[in-house]
């Protein structure tokens, strides 16, 4: 360690440092033992890029000149850096090209060449297949223990080729499949499960397709969107940003609605899980798999993660003698955890959907975790409105279609409901060939629709 | 409904349709008028109104129509009614008020309605509205609501919002700038601006009060608004935006929030800023503002701390005591009783600190050579692990124990010797008897080590008996025959007299820089030394003096010599601070045809712009460090030149936290590419950046370089290591640094700098500071930053100077040197013991509410250490303090609406 150059993170290596490594050919004094910076390691990992590279956070966070100025400050030194930099690879390069200019002049295939062949050889020498193997602890820069899902535990050599900052007691490695050196590090981390989580595509509903619901959707715009957009806001207020939002009301409200809706606007990443995706078949998975959906959540902050479904997981805790329902309570300790525990998560918000919040547990809610609570109610007369016309807006009608009457009347619909009426009307139309949706489709279609409502679903009424 | 256009192919099935659902919609027909049809991509939007929002967007085009009709009398109400739409209507945070949302299309109509209106109190209402509208659907460029904004004087601003007085300061703002350019009158625009003032700050704006202010160059006018309750928050904001500004703006923010303090009766906040402006009329006019002894009394030891000599007269006992105060006399009465009351009277011996035991056993048997050399170092570690604390096992031996002088050689005598002025630090009574008998001594080396030691004693205290002067520059001392004697008399003058500006030293000194037939080490030393107590004074005598040398026919063979960078030195701390003065002396530098001509002109500009962070300046440097330069003889100017850039980056960029950070990015590319006398150089410069201020990331990059192939970087980041811990005793770099100490155990000039690192890391038993920054870290001290300067000077070519028989140079450490304690003190300047908070310092400008100024506190009972970057606060409120921050000595007052909880 003693032995390489120093230099202070940035910047490439490469042949800058080559005539200095000539001199280290002269006897020397053994190099002492490695600092033990060991532990530090996986900390440092976790502060995101290496920390001597890292810009200075700017305060204050309220738009003021102090914070321009700044701001400004750390711009004028990169741009310095930059200016540095960039002169000196350039000097660098002429007296390369001064020195080898005679020699020869297709410098730069030779080098690709050379990497191409270094690589391949680096390929060679790790062997073909690769174990698969976890590493349990290191012992000093290039030994470690070893062990992989087979066996039994091994010491072997790090290959020097192996990015040693990759490597934490716990990585998973790869290892060659004779000598079990370690010839690699696997980076990935996060289970496959909860990349399938991230939205990669938005979903089609825009605020604009939700009828009414203004206020829900100024209140979870207020507490999930706004602070990740402008936190300046808050700090200027002398809060903190709510944390989370829980949306419930009766089924069909248009809770799920919301929530897609945010995702369609936000550029931010969107994770969402149901509830019952968390439980597990094996132990302790359920509370990894919230650990890692967060920990992904917080890799790409700023992000919002969407539990839908949340009761499936998150009822009251109670004197359980199953050990499929500890679990389940185990899982919502650890989002417990995870919404408002040690470790501050940064810019993660979280939406969470359920319409039956009395059986939720009281500490998955209090405020702190979630700090907003916005209910759902079935929509009124002017919301009805909105509601049909949107729905209908896109459907051939009659000319004798009033809906008027159907908002009129003292229905207890919700959002659901009113566009089960629309569908079944079209499909009643569908049904008669006609080519508009009549006021008779409509009636009808309302009375299927409240006969199955008041009988509590044709469910109940089967086995009668 | 008016789907129609985007949906064309449903809305051909379906023909009826757009009539049903506009029949559906019932009233909303009647508000779509005919300019529905021109914004018809808007259509979408509308479909979202509800009714109350249908109604008044209808209403508001009514009185829209009212006004472009031609019936004036209808106008005033009009527009009143619209105005007070505006002014009720309320919204989310980010979304566009509904009135001006519907306004909108109207925009250009109103207009161009202005224009054709008659002038009068009709078309001033109308232009106040506009200004409005103006905010949110102006053209950026067009500025226009400043424009109607000076067509309407309307008193009544704040009526119209927060949002809009912010939107109008930043237009205010452009439009000045371009009025600048166009060199316009100005006159109206800082008109308006200052009615918004009194708005800002009566609303929890002062940020954007002084924000305005200062983007109109009128800052000075600020006082006039602010009152009690705004005056901190103003004043916060103005001082901590000061190190960002350029000259001369920001020496108008310190003149200006010195003034609000000084109205407002801080006279301990105000005189700290004085002290920043370094003007010592300003800083009288402070002390003598106020009758209250014991405020003088604090004042007095905050202009101590920055050891600016002021005389006042002492008429009366008071009068006394307070130049008892000036004079710093009280500070080893002090630290020493922090010591009791920290248990750690007991001097330390070198091996307390080398902890050989813990070394890795390789070195061991090795390490322990009795030499001269290693004596040497111990005889270091020992003064300054004990320094000030007046007593130790190695010099100041009683009976038969002979000193530790003896086990020393040559050169190392002198030092060894005058290690016994940093033992006595400040104490100057019983220093100098104990001093005295080695001034009897056969050897001269150890004649000249008392003599330093004299100096050494002697400095940040004054007497006004003077021994030091006296001493030192008696003819026998300064004149003798042999140099070790003359160098450590004028050393220790320089030290003595540290910041004094002493006219009386010109006298004594100047006569041996301007004398060409001396040798080059004692011009230099004197040059040095007169920079030091001149330091930041640009005092045209000695600068004059130095130049002239510099140019001198007959010098010019001497100054090849390695001692002439001191000479350079001394000219460069004339200037320390002085920002553009230096420009004098660098044109005639310029004139000088001679290598030491540009490595001077460097130092002398990085001294200037010391501790501003002045980009401008750091790109210059950075500039210098991009040449390369060959190796040969004739190039070492070039090459000094490149390393006083190096330094110069972190002596510009300090004391600013921002480019503190950024500038350690920096120094990690120059020596990656840097040629090798760059690499020399960085690691001093990370050490002078943050002198007792261990950081991981500091000290663990420099560990890293104290393995370096070349053996003179390592040497310098084993330094910087010490540098960088000074005085703390932290634990991880004196592991390293034992590390480092068997590592070298062979090599004797690594092992030599490994255990000064070691003695400094314990300096004063961990009890004192080198950082040049105090008070709060607002304050530069020049004297203090002056003396680091010149040891890293010396360090770039450490084997001709600190590693050779100059080690004597390291004592230049103890300008900087400084307890870092908190003393409370009742008003007849006794020790009072009450309870601090000491935590963590958080930047609290800017933000909303009181928030605490310190976090992760701990409560300790006074005395107590304050680390780098940690504030203290009084745990309860029995007592006031006099002084702004709880640093060094402060005097506590009882306060009289004080109720004993119990």
């Amino acid at each position: 360690m003693g032995q390489q150059q120093s230099n202070l993170g940035g910047g490439p290596g490469g042949p800058g440092g080559d005539d200095k490594d000539k001199k280290k050919d002269k006897p020397k004094y053994e190099p002492p033992p490695p600092p033990t910076t060991r532990l530090g390691k996986k900390k440092r990992k976790a502060a995101g890029p290496s920390t001597a590279s890292k810009l200075p956070d700017i305060y204050p966070t309220s738009r003021c000149k102090l914070r321009y100025l700044r701001m400004q400050r750390v711009h004028d030194h990169l741009l310095l850096e930059e200016e540095y930099v960039e002169n000196m690879e350039r000097m660098r390069k002429a007296k390369a090209r001064a020195t080898q200019d005679p020699a020869k002049g297709g410098g730069d295939l030779d080098v690709m060449d050379r990497n191409a062949d270094e690589r391949s050889r680096v390929d060679d020498m790790r062997g073909s297949p690769m174990g698969v193997g976890n590493l349990e602890e290191l012992i000093d820069d290039d030994h470690a223990i070893v062990s992989s899902a087979t066996g039994p535990e091994y010491y072997v050599s790090i290959m020097s080729f192996v990015d040693k900052d990759l490597l934490e007691p716990g990585a998973s490695i790869l290892l060659h499949h004779k000598s079990v050196s370690v010839v690699g590090v696997l980076t990935e981390e996060s289970d496959p499960l909860v990349s399938v989580m991230k939205l990669d595509k938005a979903p089609t509903e825009s605020y604009a397709d939700i009828g009414g619901l203004e206020q829900q959707i100024q209140e979870v715009r207020e507490s999930v969107e706004l602070p990740l957009l402008h936190p300046e806001l808050y700090e200027e207020m002398g809060i903190k940003p709510p944390k989370g939002v829980i949306l419930y009301g009766a089924p069909g409200t248009g809770k799920t609605l919301l929530a897609k809706a945010v995702a369609n606007q936000t550029s931010a990443t969107f994770l969402r899980i149901v509830g019952s995706e968390l439980i597990q078949k094996y132990l302790g998975d359920g509370p990894r798999l919230v650990r890692q959906i967060f920990s992904v959540a917080a890799d790409h902050a700023p992000s919002i993660v969407f539990i839908d479904e949340i009761d499936a997981i998150g009822t009251k805790r109670y004197e359980s003698q199953s050990g499929g329902e500890r679990e389940i309570q185990r899982t919502m300790l650890e989002l417990l955890n995870q919404l408002d525990g040690f470790d501050d998560r940064g810019d993660v918000k979280v939406i969470m959907a359920t319409n039956k919040i009395e059986t939720l547990d009281p500490a998955l809610i209090r405020p702190g975790r979630i700090d907003r609570k916005i209910l759902f109610e079935n929509p009124d007369q002017n919301t009805k409105k909105k509601i049909f016309t949107l729905h209908t807006s896109k459907m051939s009608l009659g000319d004798d279609v009033d809906l008027e009457e159907f908002i009129n009347q003292k229905d207890d619909l919700s959002g659901a409901d009113i566009r089960a009426i629309c569908t079944e009307a079209g499909l009643m139309a569908l049904r008669e060939r006609r080519m508009r949706v009549q006021m008779d489709d409509f009636r009808a279609a309302r009375e299927r629709i409240m006969k199955t409502k008041q009988d509590g679903g044709p469910v109940e009424g089967l086995y009668l | 409904m008016a789907n129609e256009g985007e949906r064309p192919t449903s809305a051909d099935k379906g023909k009826g349709k757009v009539d049903d659902v506009r029949e559906l919609n019932g009233k909303k027909t009647e508000g779509e008028k005919p300019a529905d049809e021109k914004k018809k991509d808007e259509a979408s939007q509308e479909e979202e109104l509800s009714e109350e929002d249908q109604q008044l967007k209808s209403e508001l085009e009514m009185l829209v129509e009212r006004l472009k009709e031609p019936d004036t009398s209808l106008y005033g109400p009009a527009l009143d009614a619209i105005k007070n739409f505006i002014k009720t209507s309320t919204s989310s945070m980010t979304a566009v008020p509904k009135p001006l949302k519907f306004l909108r299309p109207h925009y250009d109509d109103l207009a161009g309605l202005y224009e054709t209106w008659a002038p009068g109190p009709v078309q001033n209402s109308l232009a106040d509205m506009l200004s409005v509208l103006g905010m949110t659907y102006g053209d950026e460029e067009k500025l226009e609501t400043i424009k109607y904004r000076l067509l309407a004087k309307s008193e009544d601003l704040g009526s119209w919002g927060h949002e809009y007085i912010r939107h109008l300061a930043l237009e205010i703002g452009q439009e000045y700038l371009n009025r600048l350019n166009a060199e316009q009158d100005t006159q109206d625009l800082v008109d308006l601006a200052l009615s918004l003032v009194p708005y800002f700050l009566s609303h929890n704006a002062e940020a954007d009060a002084v924000d305005l202010m200062s983007e109109l160059e009128i800052i000075e006018d600020i006082p006039q608004f602010v009152d009690e309750n705004t005056y901190a928050r103003v004043c916060l904001y103005m001082v901590s935006m000061v190190n960002l500004l350029t000259y001369p703006e920001d020496q108008q923010f310190l003149r200006t929030a010195h003034a609000i303090y000084v109205r407002y009766n801080k006279l301990s906040q105000a005189i700290v800023l004085a002290i920043r402006l370094n003007d010592t009329e300003l800083i009288k006019s402070d002390i003598h503002a106020t009758t209250d002894m014991s405020l003088k009394k604090q004042m007095a030891f905050l202009v101590a701390r920055q050891q600016i000599w002021l005389d006042l007269p002492a008429e009366d006992e008071e009068g006394e005591a307070l130049a008892d105060c000036l004079n710093n006399t009280s500070i080893p009465k002090h630290f020493k009783s922090l010591g009791k009351e920290l248990n750690i009277l007991d001097p330390k011996m070198p091996e307390d600190i080398y902890k050989t035991h813990l070394e890795s056993s390789r070195g061991a048997g090795l390490t322990n050579l009795d030499s001269a050399r290693h004596n040497l170092a111990s005889a270091f570690v020992n003064s300054f692990a004990n320094s000030g604390f007046g007593n130790d096992e190695m010099m100041l031996v009683e009976g038969d124990k002979r000193p530790w002088v003896w086990k020393t050689k040559d050169d190392g005598m002198l030092s060894t010797t005058a290690s016994l002025g940093m033992l006595l630090h400040r104490d100057v009574e019983d220093g100098l008897d104990k001093i005295d008998k080695f001034t009897y001594a056969q050897e001269d080396q150890v004649k000249a080590g008392a003599l330093l030691a004299i100096g050494i004693l002697n400095s940040g205290v004054r007497l006004d008996s003077d021994p030091a002067l006296a001493l030192l520059s008696d003819p026998d001392n300064l004149e003798a025959k042999n140099v070790p004697m003359r160098v450590a008399s004028i050393m220790g003058l320089g030290l003595a007299y540290a910041g004094s500006n002493k006219e009386e030293l010109l006298e004594v000194l100047l006569p041996i820089v301007e004398d060409a037939s001396l040798d080059m080490q004692l011009s230099a030393m004197a040059a040095v030394s007169l920079g030091l107590i001149f330091v930041g004074s640009s005092n045209h005598q000695v600068s004059e003096a130095i130049a002239t040398t510099l140019m001198d026919e007959e010098r010019q063979k001497q100054l090849k010599d390695k001692w002439t960078r001191f000479m350079a030195l001394g000219l460069a701390l004339l200037y320390f601070g002085r920002q553009e003065e230096v420009d004098v002396i660098l044109d005639i530098l310029k004139a000088v045809d001679h290598p030491m001509a540009k490595p001077t002109s460097v130092l002398a500009s990085v001294c200037a712009w010391a501790g501003t962070g002045t980009v401008l300046k750091l790109q210059e440097l950075l500039h210098i460090c991009n040449d390369l330069i060959e190796e040969k003889e004739e190039n070492k100017g070039d090459e000094l030149v490149q390393s006083y850039a190096v330094l110069g980056l972190s002596l510009i960029s300090m004391g600013e936290d921002v480019g503190q950070d950024m500038i350690l990015r920096q120094f990690g590319h120059l020596m990656h590419y840097g040629s090798s006398n760059i690499r020399r150089a960085v690691p001093l410069a990370m050490g002078l950046i943050s002198p007792s201020n261990p950081q991981m990331k500091v000290y663990d990059t420099l560990s890293r370089y104290s393995h370096d192939n070349d053996n003179d970087v390592a040497i310098n980041a084993i330094f910087a290591m010490g540098l960088c811990g000074a005085g703390t005793n932290n634990a991880r770099i004196a592991q390293l640094l034992r590390q480092l100490a068997s590592y070298y155990h062979r090599d004797q000039n690594s092992l030599f700098m490994v255990r000064i690192a070691q003695g400094l890391l314990h300096m004063g038993k961990g009890t004192m500071t080198l950082n040049p920054f105090h008070t709060d870290r607002q304050v530069l001290s020049r004297v203090s930053a002056a003396g680091l300067l010149t040891v890293l000077v010396s360090l770039i070519d450490a084997k001709q100077f600190i590693l050779a028989e100059h080690h004597y140079l390291l004592y230049f450490l103890i300008t900087a040197m400084f307890p870092r304690f908190l003393i409370t003190l009742d008003e007849d300047l006794q020790p009072l013991t009450v309870n601090v908070r000491v935590g963590q310092a958080v930047d609290v400008v800017g933000q909303a509410g009181r928030p605490k100024t310190i976090t992760g506190w701990q409560t300790q009972s006074t005395p107590v250490l304050l680390a780098y970057g940690e504030r203290a606060e009084l745990e309860d409120e029995q007592y006031i303090p006099l002084s702004s921050t709880l640093e060094g000595l402060v005097i506590l007052r009882k306060n009289p609406d004080y109720e004993n909880p119990e």
